[in-house]
């Protein structure tokens, strides 16, 4: 009798404790400006340029915050991207992450009205003048959850793009000059093609190959044409120019040479490693290489934006996002105004990323410097044209499916141009439903 | 008259009936199903309910954030249009072969060499050597074996090389990335992955064969063929069901190795319902459909699994005469 009688007086202590702690935890009553936790979740790796950037944002917040406890935890990838709708629509999420720009994660995400708006604090804060409005873009999104337009549901603070790496060496060695044209890009392809070495690296299995077609493709677009693919501004005729021009072209550099035929099983790890390794000239890939190249790669080696394009593959980098679920969100957006501070955004500059409000003249390597500069000339020029599998989703394994089927001879670009424009019709009805 | 009148007016049967079970003995029977219970309750949490949740999901179309939006059957309907969901179809045919047919045949031949010939003319230890040799791709994780046969079969990797070293580097190719050999690649990496586990399998169940039995057949003159025929295949019928049973249900279902491979790629050439469920669930995030093909595929498995179970019992019933 004794032990029941303990037994429920454990119980009822448990349910007091519980209560309390929920009373204590309070209901969102809109005001969290006296939070005591900031909850931060992203993930980048310690020593990448954003990690390092971020882990020197949260001492600055943690001294300018007195009082403030800051729980980070670095999460994988993988794990936000499938579980992101579960963490934040529940109480044990944080209070600000790290998550994908897009229509199919930040966009499905504010479309359900999981994530906080931030237009105000943009304003407020002058966020939106830090940021180019091809930057923007992925900052904003409609209510349908479609980027370009609408309210502010995320921040970036660094950037990406697709540019041409190649191997200073392997140029010298063949007598092959820098392209600064179209026309001088095919002429040193075909020197390299005469002397028996496949100018570029290619990895048909992955995001590589659809990258370069899209490179292709923008070199006879204009921003009508990236607002009527990526946003759905107007119906895209896959038969017709630009992506025509890119899909035929891509065949012609196949047929030439340029490209190898029996790379559509190999991956964009085989792709870095091989132009790492010498055994290629030029790969054509985004900013995201530029850190592993700098550490690892022996041989002399720099990059040039596509020749002839005003407008690249590139975009944002990943957002800060506040969960609408945030007991913390004065404090989260503190944190974000944090990492667009110049002392940042320089930081990542230094070591190896790409910011998105830095000043050049502060980055002391002169090959980031470069990066830097390149990225801001597009930038600043609307000139970045995000990637070719966002419009809708699934949509990168239509692409890889539809450019192995190019690389290997199995289909003509007539052809992979119908493989791919029936998935972007149907995903872009499942979206807007039109 | 009352039917009570008429029963209690029934004289008592000249023949005793048999007896009731008694209090005790049907207390006995329902402890027996107190321990069932902890399988029936994770049965349910672990497997039934999540099979009416997905059920539920196939007749919704949801993106996996907000509510789910009642369609009907409307997911079933699609499927049976989708050209791509049928050409995965077509691919468990081939991977039915690889992982059922071929391992099943080889390993019955190969742990009838390893028992009967090597096992007798050399140590046994040799054969035990040999068949965990067959059995370690088993116990490699799939995508490990997946990853590292991706390196053999790149256009710069082993087999290529392997090709020019004995004088046929002509036929090099880029076996992972062409539709037409694609599909046969992948299939010979799962014949290598499955032949150990028949192997193991048969081996047991020729160590149960009576050795008496095949002393008589050699007496009688018997060779080996004879043997094998005669006693070993009738002798092990219920470890071939169980093999057959348990390597068509890994085939229907395969996904790892396709992932670490090819992706369901190049061009769907090696996609199958699993990897086609998960893409559409997770990559194109739509969770109705996914559950829709999840279930015709969980569908196809349980049918193929009941006349497997069907056809052993049957064979068992002929065997014990009745």
């Amino acid at each position: 009798m004794q032990r029941f009688r303990r037994l429920v007086a454990a119980i009822a202590l448990a349910a007091t404790a519980t209560t309390t702690v929920a009373a204590c935890g309070g209901g969102d009553n809109g005001d969290d400006s006296d939070a005591k936790v900031l909850k931060l979740w992203h993930y980048e790796s310690e020593t990448s340029a954003m990690g390092v950037g971020w882990n020197k944002a949260i001492e600055i917040f943690k001294s300018e915050h007195p009082g403030v406890e800051v729980r980070f935890e670095r999460k994988a990838f993988e794990q936000i991207q499938q579980n992101a709708g579960m963490i934040i629509n529940s109480s044990e999420g944080p209070d600000i992450m790290e998550y994908n720009k897009g229509n199919a994660t930040a966009g499905l995400l504010s479309s359900q009205g999981l994530l906080a708006d931030l237009s105000d604090e943009a304003d407020k804060r002058g966020w939106a003048d830090k940021l180019s409005p091809s930057l923007q873009t992925t900052a904003r999104y409609s209510d349908k959850g479609v980027m370009g337009s609408g309210n502010w549901f995320g921040v970036p603070n660094y950037g990406e793009y697709v540019t041409v790496y190649y191997n200073k060496d392997l140029f010298q060695s063949n007598g092959v000059k820098v392209p600064t044209t179209m026309a001088e890009m095919t002429a040193a392809m075909d020197t390299f093609v005469g002397k028996g070495i496949t100018p570029l690296g290619m990895a048909g299995a992955e995001y590589p190959a659809g990258q370069l077609f899209y490179q292709l493709a923008l070199s006879k677009a204009d921003r009508q044409f990236v607002d009527n693919y990526q946003l759905y501004k107007n119906p895209v005729d896959f038969k017709a120019d630009p992506l025509k021009y890119g899909a035929d072209t891509f065949a012609q550099w196949v047929q030439k040479g340029y490209v190898a035929k029996n790379s559509a099983s190999l991956k964009a790890e085989d792709m870095g490693t091989a132009f790492i390794g010498g055994k290629v000239p030029m790969i054509v890939s985004g900013s995201w290489w530029y850190g592993r190249f700098k550490t690892e790669m022996k041989a002399n080696w720099d990059t040039f934006l596509f020749p002839g394009n005003t407008l690249q593959a590139g975009s944002s980098g990943n957002l800060w996002v506040v969960p609408e679920n945030s007991k913390a969100k004065s404090l989260a957006y503190d944190f974000i105004d944090i990492t667009l501070r110049p002392e940042i955004q320089d930081l990542i500059g230094n070591n190896g990323g790409v910011p998105v409000a830095a000043d050049a003249s502060k980055i002391t390597d002169p090959k980031d410097r470069k990066l830097i500069e390149d990225f801001n000339t597009v930038s600043k020029s609307d000139g970045l044209a995000f990637y070719p599998d966002w419009p809708v989703p699934g949509y990168y394994d239509v692409l890889v499916s539809g450019f192995q089927g190019l690389i290997n001879g199995s289909k003509s670009p007539d052809q992979v141009l119908d493989t791919i424009a029936k998935p972007y019709a149907d995903g872009v009805k499942e979206i807007t439903g039109k | 008259m009352a039917v009570s009148d008429t029963v209690a007016a029934t004289p008592p049967a000249a023949t005793p009936t048999p007896p009731a079970p008694s209090r005790r003995r049907r207390g006995r029977t329902a402890a027996y199903w107190l321990y069932l219970l902890p399988g029936a309750v994770l049965f349910l949490l672990v497997i039934g309910a999540p099979l009416v949740g997905t059920l539920y999901l196939s007749l919704t179309k949801w993106s996996g954030i907000g509510d789910p939006r009642w369609v009907g059957l409307d997911n079933y309907q699609h499927l049976l249009h989708d050209d791509v969901f049928w050409a995965s179809f077509r691919n468990t045919i081939w991977m039915l072969v690889a992982m059922v047919v071929v391992p099943t045949v080889l390993g019955l031949l190969l742990a009838a060499v390893l028992f009967d010939v090597i096992g007798r003319r050399f140590k046994p230890r040799t054969a035990a050597a040999l068949r965990a040799a067959f059995y370690l791709p088993q116990v490699l994780p799939v995508v490990v074996a997946g990853i590292v046969w991706g390196w053999i079969l790149r256009p710069d990797g082993a087999f290529n090389s392997l090709l020019d070293a004995v004088g046929l580097g002509a036929l090099r190719h880029d076996w992972l990335g062409d539709p037409g050999t694609a599909l046969p690649a992948v299939m010979g990496v799962m014949i290598w992955v499955q032949i150990g586990y028949p192997v193991v399998v048969f081996m047991a169940a020729l160590q149960r064969v009576d050795p008496e039995l095949y002393e008589a057949a050699e007496v009688d003159g018997a060779n080996w063929l004879h043997r094998f025929r005669a006693i070993t295949l009738p002798q092990i019928r219920p470890e071939t069901f169980v093999v057959a049973l348990t390597c068509t249900i890994a085939a229907l279902k395969v996904f790892g190795p396709i992932f670490a491979l090819t992706r369901g790629g190049p061009d769907n050439a090696t996609n199958v319902p699993s990897y086609f469920a998960y893409y559409t669930f997770f990559k194109k995030l739509q969770v109705g459909y996914g559950s829709a093909i999840s279930m015709v595929l969980t569908l196809i498995i349980v049918v193929v699994a009941g006349i497997f179970i069907w056809m052993q019992a049957r064979s068992e019933r002929r065997d014990r005469g009745f």
